[in-house]
């Protein structure tokens, strides 16, 4: 009996391993990929955080000097300061933005589709474009339409918007807020159909008002939604280039300090300056920054999901 | 447990594989390290191998040369200077790939760093570009290959030079552009004051451009325009030769920022903020036919002549150029002038044919086909001057010839190995003085610190 237990045991674990001999080789080409293009690169970018490089002479390893240089190096700082504030801002701007889009369009109102579409639009439209049609509205001459509008309208000072540093960061976050909702509100509205009709019902007939059942059903129902939307948001602000390339960078593109993000400041010390030791260095807080980041998430999602 | 590991892992590889989409880029070249670093014998052999076989086979076998350049569409010159060599050598193919013009010092240096390019001729296109590829010791040295055979460096003005680093030339120029001053002659015309002249100091040049200036709202005419390059002011201060760019210190920069600021102010120029935001063209903004005078390199006389003969500019047609505005003291004449060369990457699979093509292209012949398409060659004398000015649709008043002969030029950005770096900081306290964030006392005390920490290192 024992014997034929084992022997069942053993067949089921050779069907296993061939089982997942199958899936591996089904895996295999995408990780292959991965570690070619992807995983390889990471790891390099680690050995060349720690030494100097130019990109073609010889490498010099020099420990934790390249660090300590771009903590010093005051345009490193301005552009962390930079990406936080533009990731803090940005995050939440988005996510309460494209929730309640998601919930008025999924409503039962004439020309939904095509408010839909209006939203999604400028997420489908080239950032080039749109980024010179909003450097038109948003330009710093008094002249300029929105300018014309706080002027003549609201009765306040014209800004000069990305041209200035004190609003170029404001006018960024606007932009990407803008550019992005549309997005994150196809997720959104997604989520809000997949919510069974009958929690509502049965909410109704026990006398839930609009914003109870908003409390209590949507938001709950929606976690998943809300958890995928964060994480994705959080990197890609943290990732953020074009857009500040786009805006502040203008005819001569020069981004100064006031709008400098990681990212950009990796390519400038990478491309233009050939510090590709002090690039990776950058790109690796970045990545430590992000990491840590996803990883509470993670951790707050797991126990919001416990209660 | 096992499962939360897994999904762990797989987090850090989302992160990963997400942020490597901008990272990316930076380790391209940083992966073909150790391949390069192992390999510089072999590299060399098969290199010498090479020189030897084209050697053997210069005369008729035949030869595909690899050239990189950028803006293949919108350049005129490339394929005549293509046809003039290869109706000397019919063996030759020359085939050009074009590496864009945004960032095209970036691509070429990224190029040229990893293992496999087979580019056989490259065209260099600034001077910081070029100390950064010499740096890089991806470029042959054409120092004995130039007195080897006997090209006469003297034809270049002294360009050759400036660009002389330890003692070695990397690159042979084919191109010199010197800024001018452009002007329209029918806005000069209506206000019914004289055109500008060869001889003017900064003082005469601020009032001429004052004077014709209209600031009614929409009838605006600008008596002068500054493109948002720093070159555009901040190195009017270099022309009396006291000061280069790469010093450390930025006094001799105030008196152009002030007098731009004031003129910005009075709305003798256009905004900067505005045109930086816009990204207006400084070729659409003469175009408009409200700019009065624009300081602007030679480059411009091409298009500008191109554009007006296919009908698309039409406010700017009747147009003249004089040279630059001087300093007090200083003789007229002297401008700012930038360079376009052409080198050979040390793992050009065709040495001996490049340096043909090289000496071809920045030769006499390669210069009368430059001038022949309004292009100002590196290499000029009367015969050539001549030709450019006989283009039609070159202004045919004498001082727009006049013009075009500089009395001494100054590159607009010196060999100096640490010029991206400084560049930078030029360019970010350029930026704050226009837009009029900070004075320009503060922006010279932070460039002079900033440059300082530079080339102090």
């Amino acid at each position: 009996m024992a014997a034929q237990l084992s022997a069942m045991e053993k067949n089921m674990k050779k069907r296993q391993r061939r089982r997942n001999l199958v899936a591996y080789s089904f895996i295999a080409p995408n990780f292959l990929g991965f570690a070619i293009f992807t995983l390889g690169p990471i790891v390099l970018a680690l050995l060349m955080s720690f030494a100097e490089w130019d990109g073609s002479n010889e490498m010099k390893f020099i420990g934790l000097s390249n660090f300590v240089e771009i903590f010093k190096d005051d345009r490193f700082i301005a552009s962390l300061k930079n990406t936080i504030i533009y990731s803090l801002f940005t995050v939440p701007i988005t996510l309460v933005i494209a929730l309640g889009l998601a919930i008025l369009l999924n409503q039962k109102i004439k020309g939904r589709n095509f408010f839909r579409t209006v939203t999604f639009f400028p997420y489908v439209a080239s950032l080039v474009a749109v980024a010179a049609v909003w450097n038109m509205l948003f330009t710093p001459a008094k002249g300029g339409i929105v300018n014309q509008f706080l002027m003549n309208v609201l009765h306040v000072a014209p800004s000069k918007w990305a041209a200035s540093s004190s609003t170029v960061m404001l006018t960024i976050i606007m932009f990407s807020v803008w550019k992005n909702m549309g997005y994150y509100m196809v997720i959104y509205l997604a989520g809000l159909q997949g919510i069974s009709e009958d929690l509502y019902e049965a909410a109704s007939l026990d006398g839930a008002n609009a914003w109870q059942k908003f409390r209590h059903i949507t938001v709950p129902q929606l976690k998943p939604t809300t958890f995928f939307v964060t994480i994705m948001l959080t990197i890609n602000c943290f990732k953020v280039y074009d857009i500040v390339y786009m805006l502040a960078g203008g005819s001569n593109g020069v981004v100064n300090k006031s709008a400098m993000v990681l990212v950009y400041y990796i390519y400038e010390e990478a491309f233009r300056n050939w510090k590709l030791g002090k690039a990776s260095a950058s790109a690796l807080v970045l990545f430590a920054i992000v990491l840590v980041v996803t990883l509470i998430q993670f951790k707050g999602e797991k126990n919001y999901a416990n209660d | 447990m096992k499962k939360r590991i897994i999904s762990s892992l797989l987090a850090v590889s989302m992160i990963a594989a997400s942020i490597v989409g901008c990272g990316s880029a930076s380790q391209a070249p940083e992966a073909e390290a150790p391949a390069k670093e192992e390999t510089p014998a072999a590299t060399e052999a098969p290199a010498a191998e090479a020189t030897t076989e084209t050697a053997e086979a210069t005369s008729d076998e035949p030869v595909t040369l690899k050239w990189a350049l950028w803006d293949v569409s919108s350049t005129v010159y490339y394929q005549p200077l293509i046809d003039a060599f290869t109706a000397e050598h019919p063996n030759v193919t020359v085939e050009m790939v074009d590496l864009g013009s945004t960032d095209y010092s970036t691509v070429l240096g990224t190029q040229l760093s990893g293992a496999g390019s087979d580019f056989d001729v490259v065209t260099v296109k600034d001077v910081p570009g070029y100390v950064s590829l010499v740096n890089k010791g991806v470029l042959e040295p054409l120092g004995d290959l130039i007195s080897k055979d006997g090209v006469d460096l003297s034809l270049y003005n002294g360009v050759t030079d400036q660009v002389t680093i330890d003692g070695n030339l990397y690159e042979l120029p084919f191109r010199s552009d010197i800024w001018v001053l452009y002007y329209n002659k029918d806005i000069f015309d209506k206000a019914g004051v004289a055109y500008p002249t060869n001889d003017m100091t900064w003082e005469e040049y601020d009032k001429l451009a004052r004077s014709v200036t209209d600031t009614t709202p929409g009838a605006e005419v600008y008596g002068s325009h500054y493109h948002t390059w720093r070159s555009t002011i901040q190195l009017d201060g270099i022309l009396d030769g006291k000061n280069t760019i790469v010093d450390g210190n930025y006094e001799f920069t105030k008196p152009y920022y002030e007098m731009v600021l004031a003129q910005q102010k009075d709305g003798v120029c256009m905004d900067y903020a505005t045109l930086k935001t816009q990204g207006l063209h400084y070729s659409a903004a003469f175009a408009q036919g409200n700019v009065a005078t624009m300081n602007m390199g030679t480059w411009f006389i091409a298009t500008l002549i191109q554009k007006i003969k296919d009908g698309e500019y039409t406010d700017c047609t009747n147009w003249g150029m004089v040279k630059y505005p001087h300093a007090e003291g200083v003789e007229p004449g002297s401008t700012l002038s930038t360079i376009t060369a052409l080198a050979i990457p040390t793992s050009a699979p065709n040495k001996d044919m490049a340096w043909e093509f090289v000496k071809f292209v920045s030769g006499e012949k390669g210069a009368e086909v430059m001038a022949s398409t309004g292009n100002i060659p590196a290499m000029t004398n009367d015969k050539i001057v001549d030709l450019i000015a006989s283009m039609d649709g070159f202004p045919t008043d004498e001082a727009s010839k006049e013009a075009l002969v500089p009395s001494h030029t100054y590159l607009e950005m010196p060999a100096n190995d640490k010029s991206s770096e400084i560049e930078t900081v030029l360019n970010e306290q350029h930026d704050l003085i226009m837009n009029e964030e900070v004075s320009v006392d503060d922006a010279i005390a932070a460039m002079n610190e900033g440059v300082s920490a530079i080339i102090g290192k």
